[in-house]
């Protein structure tokens, strides 16, 4: 009860935040829907409290937020027309995206750095990168396996004396000692590592040790809506950062919606996804140059990693794939946290 | 039997089948001409050209795919026919525990297959295994279901007058029932064919070392949507194969009746 | 092949069948307790069922929510697939012409694995209620069309001799002899396309929904919520258990002259 309470509360006081707002198109909101890269979740917080407080509504957008789902493929969503911005894969989804001549330009960075880190047990055979010779690790085939193939390659070991296999959704097989390295992201896997084997016990390899960073959850757009609708992008990312900068400000209102949201989600798991979601946000540059900061440099490791194995036919041209201007036409004040 | 006129063991094809092959070049011709005449992107949907010749480069790889698939979901047909049409004929020799057998077995079947596939996963691992089990699972109870209605279909009459004559129970079944069975027992036969293809490329899909569905979930993520079509083709091929062979033997058995 | 008079068997049974379900369920709510509990089976393989109720029991507007939204959009897809599916059957009954050329092609649409055209569903149907309702139609329909085709073959050709020497014309031919007698095979379809349609519709939810019990096991999968798994698939069971009873009850009513022994 006195939770349903503080959530009215904080959407009253929302309502007379967002009125001074001037709504950038006139006359009534533009209708826009948001395609998610998975289901509601903390991972997504800062876009349904926009919504919930009104900020998109407050910037002249009628957004509806939809899920996503298994073999749901946002790019493919928005490059149709079917949804008018993405949160997508990542950085690699944009180039594969690219590749394949998707009509689909990223316009910020959710996550700056790589958002999941190779695994091993301490009281394992694994114990420093080298031990993964002749060792089984798991990792996801689409993507995630060029990255560890790098990560080692970087370190010296050749990628073929490990046993690489295709990750299941189950993190039994690594419990159980089955597998000796496993693939987490570090605000989805990682929480059901720690609480069966405690983190304590686990030895981390992340990407960045080795020079590598692929950042993840990019917001995506058509072409078309860039072109034709440019006024749209600074209002959606304004609205968002908003979002965003409560959900971190008060992690505690933030959950309560989402557990109105989805009530079957777990609070502890949701309560610890925010705050690696957080960390992962606020990572690299995007601590000097505010949220959704897109940071060449990053773009580029990244987009090496996967020429270099062929995943994309040739190289992408970042500059039209990664647009920095709608973001950049915001207050640097106003983008940071 | 109105089938029995057709002549199926001449070199020409049947006219049923010369109809089927109309149909299907009717379809694809249709299909090819819109994504031309339209320009659709690859992404809304690849010309059957495109799609042909992306399996011809990619045979070798497809073709490992569909044995593996197809063997997975071979092996979980078998088993899951063994086990349906068993438990359906125990059932019958047994009735006592039917209904509540019937309620159970439909109460957990009327969960999707892949409901139970990250159980599955678990219990039995990434291999193969998972996938035999799931097939044989959905396998089992369409032709369980099947085979039940089959041996019910019996006349009554017919059933006393072969226990006026001193007939017992498994003469009755193996004589009487059985035979009366086999159309429907058949027909659960040739539908879960299709199914079990299905089922083996989603629980693939879901987490594998090989197999169609794997190739269509890394096809998908990466964005590769020709490699998806190509990769359905070649699971819809395999699936009509394996559907006219049970038909094909359905007709044997049927006509023999 | 003339039927067994048993006018009587639907009725009777009815209260006999509640009673049986009701001790099979206890029978196997008592085995899974007692089997967790007695030997030790880790709660990631199988939780006990006390949990997973509790679970339920913890936010039952979420669950009640899911059921209603996806019963609905099962019962669509169920009513119209099966509707199609026997007005299918009988057209290539029929038109044997039309079932060459047509039924392979139907038989092909049945061999695509649909759940890797998501983006193609939401592209043509958007994300309503009406996307989820047409994967359950897609899955209903080949079954029943399948079954009433062989139903309606499977008549006596002497019986329809008969029938056709008192110059009975066509349309009665149909509706008193072929379609009576390809009735219990119809049925044996839509009892096994219930299962199909409940699978259409919760598979049609992973195609970004934000309820439905299709959601609530997909959420559960991937944060690895063993219990949440159990869950959903607990009431998802009840659900289509409750559609299957349903229509068996239909069909013994309808199909009275070849009820079930």
């Amino acid at each position: 009860m006195i939770r349903r309470r503080q959530v009215l509360s904080t959407l009253g006081a929302a309502g007379l935040v967002a009125a001074p707002y001037v709504r950038a198109f006139g006359g009534a909101p533009v209708k826009a829907s948001l395609r998610l890269k998975w289901l509601p979740q903390a991972q997504f917080m800062g876009f349904y409290l926009a919504v919930e407080k009104g900020y998109y509504r407050a910037e002249g957008i009628d957004l509806t937020i939809n899920p996503g789902g298994p073999n749901l493929l946002t790019e493919n969503l928005v490059a149709t027309g079917a949804d008018t911005f993405g949160v997508s894969g990542g950085t690699d989804s944009v180039f594969a995206a690219r590749d394949k001549k998707l009509p689909i330009v990223c316009f910020g960075i959710g996550h700056q750095i790589t958002p999941f880190v190779f695994v091993s047990k301490k009281d394992g055979p694994v114990k420093t990168i080298q031990d993964f010779k002749g060792r089984v690790a798991t990792t996801w085939f689409t993507g995630a396996n060029y990255v560890l193939e790098s990560v080692l390659a970087k370190a010296g070991v050749n990628p073929k004396d490990v046993n690489i296999q295709p990750q299941q959704v189950s993190a039994t097989p690594f419990v159980e000692g089955k597998v000796d390295v496993f693939t987490a992201t570090l605000y989805n896997e990682f929480y059901t590592l720690d609480k069966r084997i405690g983190m304590a016990n686990l030895t981390k390899f992340a990407a960045e040790d080795y020079g590598i960073t692929v950042p993840r959850d990019t917001l995506i757009v058509s072409e078309t809506t860039a072109k034709e609708k440019p006024e749209l992008l600074p209002a959606f990312l304004r609205a968002s950062i908003r979002g965003w900068r409560d959900a971190f400000a008060d992690q505690k209102a933030a959950i309560d919606l989402m557990m109105k949201l989805a009530p079957t989600l777990q609070r502890e798991h949701q309560e610890f996804m925010l705050a690696e979601i957080k960390r992962l946000m606020l990572a690299g540059k995007a601590s000097e140059e505010g949220l959704f900061w897109i940071d060449p440099a990053a773009v580029k490791t990244a987009h090496d990693v996967f020429l270099n194995y062929k995943v994309i036919s040739g190289p992408v041209d970042l500059k039209a794939a990664f647009i920095s201007a709608p973001l950049q036409s915001i207050a640097l004040a106003d983008r940071k946290v | 039997m109105k089938r029995r006129t057709i002549a199926t063991r001449t070199i020409v094809p049947s006219r049923e089948v010369q109809r089927g092959i109309i149909g299907g070049l009717m379809l694809l011709g249709g299909w090819e001409a819109a994504t031309r005449l339209l320009e659709l992107p690859t992404y809304v949907l690849p010309p059957v050209s495109g799609i042909v010749q992306a399996i011809v480069e990619r045979r070798a790889a497809l073709a490992a795919a569909a044995g593996y698939t197809g063997g997975e979901a071979l092996a979980g047909y078998l088993i899951g026919c063994t086990i349906g049409i068993g438990v359906a004929v125990l059932l019958a020799l047994f009735p006592w525990p039917r209904r509540g057998f019937v309620s159970v077995a439909t109460a957990i079947n009327s969960v999707p297959v892949v409901g139970y596939a990250p159980l599955l996963l678990l219990w039995f691992g990434t291999g193969i295994e998972s996938k035999i089990a799931a097939v044989a699972f959905a396998v089992s109870f369409v032709v369980f279901i099947s085979t039940l209605a089959g041996l019910d279909r019996v006349d009554r009459r017919a059933v006393d007058l072969m226990r006026s004559f001193g007939a017992g129970k498994l003469a009755i079944l193996w004589r009487l029932r059985l035979p009366t069975a086999l159309p429907l027992i058949a027909a659960g036969m040739r539908v879960s064919t299709v199914r079990s293809i299905i089922i083996a490329i989603v629980v693939e899909m879901l987490g594998a070392y090989g197999g169609l569905g794997w190739v269509i979930y890394q096809a998908v993520m990466q964005i590769d949507f020709v490699q998806v079509w190509a990769a359905i083709f070649v699971a819809s091929a395999i699936s009509l194969v394996f559907f006219n062979l049970i038909g094909l033997a359905e007709w044997k058995l049927v006509f023999w009746r | 092949m003339a039927a067994a008079s048993k006018t009587s068997a639907g009725l009777f049974s009815t209260g006999h069948t509640v009673l049986r379900l009701v001790a099979g369920l206890a029978a196997i709510a008592v085995a899974w307790q007692a089997s967790v509990l007695l030997f030790g089976i880790r709660p990631y393989y199988l939780p006990k069922l006390s949990v997973v109720l509790d679970a339920i029991a913890s936010t039952p507007a979420a669950y009640a929510a899911s059921v209603a939204r996806t019963a609905a959009e099962t019962l669509l897809g169920y009513v119209t697939g099966a509707a199609f599916g026997v007005l299918l059957g009988s057209v290539f009954f029929h038109h044997k012409v039309l079932k060459d050329t047509l039924f392979p092609m139907f038989v092909v649409s049945q061999t695509i694995p649909v759940i890797a055209f998501g983006a193609v569903v939401v592209l043509w149907f958007g994300n309503t209620l009406f996307a989820k309702a047409v994967m359950a139609f897609y899955l209903t329909f080949f079954p029943v069309t399948v079954n009433t085709l062989l139903g309606l073959q499977s008549v006596d050709p002497a019986q329809e001799a008969l029938m056709k020497s008192f110059g009975a014309p066509h349309r009665q031919l149909f509706w008193k002899l072929q379609f009576p007698n390809a009735l219990p095979q119809i049925f044996v379809a839509l009892r096994l396309a219930t299962s199909l349609s409940l699978v259409g519709a919760m598979v049609g939810e992973w195609f970004g929904d934000t309820t439905g019990l299709g959601v609530l096991l997909l959420q559960a999968t991937y944060n690895e919520n063993v219990v949440g798994i159990w869950a959903a698939l607990l009431v998802a069971s009840a659900l289509g258990t409750l559609f299957y009873a349903s229509v068996a009850g239909i069909e013994r009513k309808v199909v009275f002259w070849r009820a079930e022994q």
